[in-house]
């Protein structure tokens, strides 16, 4: 595992791949389209890649079964339908990896190549089970089989070390109470300000006459929000391009699929307070964390 | 005897030899000029806007190809934010394919601009010239920034003179406009 992610030689290949990718990207519009959401999982809230992954693994593996009990056209059906998810799944997970750094880049080069190997060696497994080569078939799916699972294992490391795909933001809830951040007239007008907020980085932006405030990391890899640009009500990471509504913190684009954390704002005295939005009320009604839940513009 | 073709754009010669971060701050300094003549072009002269955005597609692509191929590997163990500068990089690229495939008569095109401004002043002004380089001016051996600064020029001069870049660089732009909608 260290010895891939320390491997600097895979960088060029995994600049030249990415380069080609965001021309094909670019070509067919789906970096400006709604189909680049759609591809990392925005609408589901969490990444779609790892969902398609579970078809290919859970199908070569009924078919796996399958020839050992020696039903031979029920078989190359399973390969079949893992070949078609496997598919899906190096079409999201290329589109996730291209927004990735350093090690997990690495890892995630190889963990595709991988699966291109596994893809290739089961493609000709079905293939030779058409042609009635059962046993030439089974044996290309005994060699792809190993072949996925190291795979897998790759995959599993670059969501639990590298927390790909995870929502990186702050989870503590801070700062309950209204906090005073910077003097109102410091925040020019559409320009996104960074400062500080008990301990917890935020970008403030006036925008429609309301000041918003987000927490400045962004939930995909934690890039400066207060460095983006805006437009049309939503900031914008200059990192990975993904899109925040400025009101709500909800994603638009991608590669982020997790909203990014809202604070409720207020002038008082010519300062700019803000304070933690909680994304659920869990208080009940009437007690004091309720009261401190509340949303008071 | 043949004579020399009349050469359009003078080509200073660099009286002496300069660091890295510096060749760099003064290329950004290029990209900064075309996109204020492409800002101050009205809608008026859309083939003046086309021809300084394919301008500004090619000599900013260049500029990733020196910072990439030279700058950034050399820079790795220097300071964490070669990373993210290169997410940058893809970032000035979608907005440059935007850019291209917008009609110059329309508004559309006006706001691409817009964007292709922020992102490049975001990239080139806060992170690396306000952040990085900075950094790397503290810690990297000065003679290796001097020396890299020599090779950026060499590369980008001869990207620049380079038949076959221009002509890839051609096709990219006729290709991302023939497919935009």
């Amino acid at each position: 595992m260290d010895a891939i992610e320390g491997e600097g030689r895979l960088d060029r290949p995994g600049h030249r791949l990415e380069q080609g990718l965001a021309f094909t990207e670019n070509l067919l519009g789906v970096t400006r389209g709604r189909a680049r959401g759609l591809l990392h999982g925005v609408w589901l809230g969490h990444p779609l890649h790892p969902l398609l992954t579970d078809v290919p693994i859970g199908s070569w593996t009924t078919a796996l079964v399958l020839d050992l009990t020696g039903r031979r056209r029920a078989a190359r059906t399973a390969v079949g339908v893992g070949l078609t998810g496997a598919l899906a799944a190096a079409v999201t997970g290329l589109h996730d990896w291209q927004h990735t750094h350093d090690n997990a880049r690495r890892v995630g080069l190889v963990h595709g190549t991988l699966n291109a190997l596994a893809l290739g060696l089961y493609g000709w497994s079905w293939w030779q089970r058409g042609r009635g080569r059962h046993l030439r078939g089974r044996l290309a799916a005994l060699l792809g089989y190993p072949v996925i699972m190291v795979s897998g294992y790759l995959g599993g490391a670059l969501t639990y070390n590298h927390r790909i795909g995870v929502d990186q933001t702050d989870r503590r809830l801070e700062p309950r109470r209204f906090t005073r951040v910077l003097a109102e007239r410091d925040l020019a007008d559409g320009r996104p300000h960074r400062a500080l907020a008990g301990g917890v980085e935020v970008v403030l932006v006036r925008s429609d006459g309301r000041v918003h405030a987000l927490e400045d990391a962004c939930p995909h890899l934690g890039g400066p929000l207060s460095q983006g640009w805006l437009r049309d009500g939503s900031i914008t990471c200059p990192w990975h391009g993904s899109a925040f509504e400025l009101h709500s913190g909800e994603s638009l684009n991608g590669p982020a699929v997790t909203p990014a954390p809202c604070f409720q704002t207020r002038v008082r005295d010519g300062w700019v307070e803000v304070r933690r939005a909680p994304r659920v009320v869990t208080a009940p009604p009437g007690s004091t964390l309720v009261h401190q839940q509340e949303v008071r513009p | 005897m043949r004579r020399r073709p009349e050469v359009l754009t003078e080509v200073r010669e660099a009286p002496e030899r300069e660091k890295a971060t510096r060749v760099l701050v003064e290329h950004h300094e290029v990209l900064r000029g075309l996109m204020r003549r492409l800002l101050a072009t009205p809608r008026s002269q859309p083939g003046r806007r086309r021809a300084l955005a394919d301008e500004l597609f090619d000599e900013l692509r260049m500029h990733e190809v020196i910072e990439e191929e030279i700058f950034y590997p050399a820079m790795r163990d220097v300071t964490p934010g070669i990373a993210a500068a290169w997410s940058e990089h893809r970032q000035l690229s979608d907005q440059l394919a935007a850019l291209v495939r917008a009609d110059p008569r329309t508004g559309r095109f006006d706001r691409e601009l817009g964007v292709m401004h922020d992102a490049l002043e975001s990239h080139a002004h806060l992170d690396e010239e306000r952040e990085m380089f900075p950094e790397i001016e503290r810690f990297a051996d000065e003679d290796l920034l001097v020396e890299l600064g020599d090779r950026l020029r060499d590369r980008l001069e001869r990207l620049r003179s380079s038949r076959r870049t221009r002509m890839v660089l051609r096709l990219q732009r006729a290709l991302l406009r023939r497919t935009a909608r």
